[in-house]
């Protein structure tokens, strides 16, 4: 087993900067997503970890040993391509063979471990099939048996689930979960979707531009995002976000958004500057915006109702914002309302450089909290 | 559904019409050379031969130098085809997977080349044949044949080549593969299609060659199926019909069990340079 240590890694493509000066620590059997819009680097980063591409500059250890210049091959790694890459004209058997074939092992033990990993993975039936008769679960499924035949130190995962469809989407992460708490591995799974990463992982670090936002536990980037791109980029429906300016008064601080004026606890902003107003975007999840008899006046723009819950878009003195509110709450747009925020969940973030002002303290980077986590998730 | 069936019995008389047509040649020669020589140029002629010989076969092989130029035909296809496919395989990988500055152009320049009628290109040829020493050799004709059916060879397989996802290559490289063994093991049968039809269409290009034969060819020891038999059997006094229509008919074989066998690769060869080429 392994950990995996990546420092200053860069990589360029012609004028194009793909990834910038990414450190990573990953640690040993922690499940860890690189989680980005698309062109943010991650499939980059993942690849130059496998070998498929070289980093410009910086260094990539897999259990303490450089591999910058080994080939995939001698990485002790395994890869779940996006497009499952199943080898068209083998059987399945054969295609989890493969990896081992390629090592020298010997036919009859081979076979063994094609068996057991089949066993696994419920695909036994399938064995003597071509990858074009099998559905699109059994596929992954068999992509996963060919990473996990050979029992690499470490798995990479490249958006595995994105061609499934949303049902067998959701029961290939409970698998693939399932999956990582037996075999105990070290894990780097690349997505663009925020609820594979938050559900799945111990720890998500969080690209864009090539360049690493925050590297966290799903709560931290969750509650204390690091800058405002993470505040933005995480949580269904997202983060209402507005400019605005901070004011220091005696014992307490003003959030000042337009006319609306919110009050907040003194230490609720790690206060660093002598002036006494600082420009600030502010922000508030749809979760921390409630109904009351008090309150600020709003008006109901929009009722989406989900089932089992109300996302609500609301005007509050002019300001567009979401709210999430129970499905037993009945609006029906036009209506005048009256809404309070929960203060200490508030997010204030620096208006120029984006970055986190809550006393929380930013977060870029915490550490593996640990196996425990699992059963937390 | 009266006017459809009507639509279809038309078009399969439309058909059958076309294929007798393209056929009857082919069912003509194969009767001559069947037909005793006193019964080949009775008038009226009848169809089917009132006793079957195939003295024309037996004299053709036992007094004739057929099974030589066949021998030379058979090298001559077959080299050409094991070197277009080994030269077109590799130039297609290269031109699909890596990149270098104008590759694209490259691409379209090989295929000018083919554009080029080859008479312009025969002259040129036989000239470089005589300072390289290959005249009069069977090398002579692997190569020449070699230039016009590379190009067509590397824009098919460069078809099949792109169609082979990057995916299954790199899958190959981190399960342990080396670049070749991947290409050796992953790609090589993803293209097998592509690499069957190329072989059929050169080995045919091979076999059918006549005008470069005739031109860079004019010995004995050299000579392939095509010239070599009208030059037995053509002479400016005399055309030997019947033995002319036995060679024509064994001649023919190869390349019908290669079709019969080959077919369905073929057309899917077909349709890949079509779609993607």
């Amino acid at each position: 087993m392994a950990g995996i240590s990546i420092e200053k890694l860069c990589k360029t493509f012609g004028s194009v900067t793909a990834v910038r000066d990414l450190d990573l620590e990953i640690a040993e059997t922690e499940f860890v997503s690189l989680l980005g819009p698309s062109g943010c680097g991650k499939t980059t980063t993942l690849r130059m970890l496998a070998g498929l591409d070289f980093p410009t500059s910086g260094t990539i250890r897999i259990g303490g040993r450089l591999v910058n210049d080994l080939p995939p091959g001698k990485r002790d790694i395994a890869m779940v391509f996006q497009s499952y890459a199943l080898y068209p004209h083998m059987t399945v058997a054969e295609n989890i063979a493969y990896p081992l074939r390629k090592r020298g092992v010997p036919r009859r033990e081979r076979d063994v471990k094609v068996m057991e990993v089949a066993r696994l993975l419920r695909l036994e039936e399938l064995v003597e099939r071509k990858p074009r008769h099998l559905s699109g679960g059994q596929q992954q499924r068999v992509a996963l048996g060919r990473a996990l035949v050979r029992e690499p130190q470490v798995f990479l995962l490249d958006e595995p689930l994105s061609n499934l469809d949303a049902k067998l989407r959701a029961h290939m992460r409970a698998e693939l979960i399932e999956l990582h708490r037996r075999i105990g591995k070290t894990m780097v799974y690349v997505t663009h979707d925020q609820l594979e990463a938050m559900t799945m992982s111990d720890r998500i670090a969080i690209l864009h531009g090539g360049l690493l936002q925050q590297f966290g536990t799903p709560a931290d980037v969750y509650e204390r995002p690091a800058n405002v791109f993470v505040a933005d980029f995480i949580g269904t429906p997202s983060m209402s976000l507005f400019e605005g300016t901070l004011h220091r008064g005696a014992g307490c601080l003003e959030a000042r958004i337009g006319s609306l004026v919110i009050a907040l606890p003194e230490d609720h902003v790690a206060w660093a500057g002598t002036s006494n107003t600082l420009a600030i975007r502010l922000g508030v999840r749809p979760e921390d915006i409630f109904l009351g008899d008090t309150g600020e006046p709003a008006v109901v723009k929009l009722v989406e109702p989900t089932g089992h819950e109300n996302i609500v878009l609301l005007t509050v003195h002019g300001l567009v914002m979401t709210a999430r509110l129970g499905a037993d709450v009945r609006l029906r747009a036009g209506e005048a309302v009256r809404v309070g925020f929960r203060t200490p969940k508030i997010h204030i973030f620096d208006r120029d450089a984006g970055t986190r002002l809550n006393g929380d303290g930013p977060s870029r980077v915490t550490a593996f909290p640990g196996r425990q986590s699992i059963g937390q998730r | 559904m009266r006017r459809r069936e009507g639509k279809s019995i038309v078009a399969t008389a439309a058909a059958w019409l076309v294929v007798l047509t393209t056929i009857f040649p082919l069912i003509w020669m194969a009767i001559t050379s069947i037909k005793p020589q006193a019964e080949l140029f009775r008038i009226p002629p009848a169809f089917l031969p009132e006793s079957v010989t195939f003295e024309h076969f037996e004299e053709l092989l036992e007094n004739t130098p057929f099974l030589t130029y066949f021998g030379h035909s058979l090298v001559i296809a077959t080299s050409t085809t094991v070197l277009v496919v080994v030269l077109g395989v590799l130039g297609a990988y290269s031109l699909v997977r890596f990149s270098y500055p104008g590759r694209e152009r490259l691409a379209i320049l090989v295929l000018f080349t083919y554009l080029l009628p080859s008479v312009v290109l025969v002259l040129p040829l036989y000239l470089l044949m005589v300072k390289v020493g290959l005249a009069n050799t069977l090398m002579s004709l692997v190569v020449a044949y070699t230039t016009f059916s590379l190009p067509y060879a590397l824009w098919l397989l460069r078809a099949f080549m792109a169609g082979t996802p990057e995916d299954l290559e790199w899958a190959a490289l981190v399960d342990g593969a080396s670049r070749l063994g991947a290409f050796v093991d992953i790609v090589l049968p993803q293209m097998l299609p592509g690499i069957i039809s190329t072989a059929v269409f050169t080995f045919i290009v091979g076999w059918n060659e006549y005008f470069y034969a005739l031109v860079l060819v004019n010995s004995d020891s050299a000579r392939p199926l095509t010239t070599g038999v009208m030059n037995m059997l053509i002479t400016s006094f005399n055309i030997e019909w019947s033995l002319l229509m036995a060679a024509s008919v064994m001649m023919s074989l190869p390349l019908i069990v290669i079709f019969v066998f080959l077919q369905s690769y073929l057309t899917r060869g077909f349709a890949a340079s079509g779609i993607k080429g």
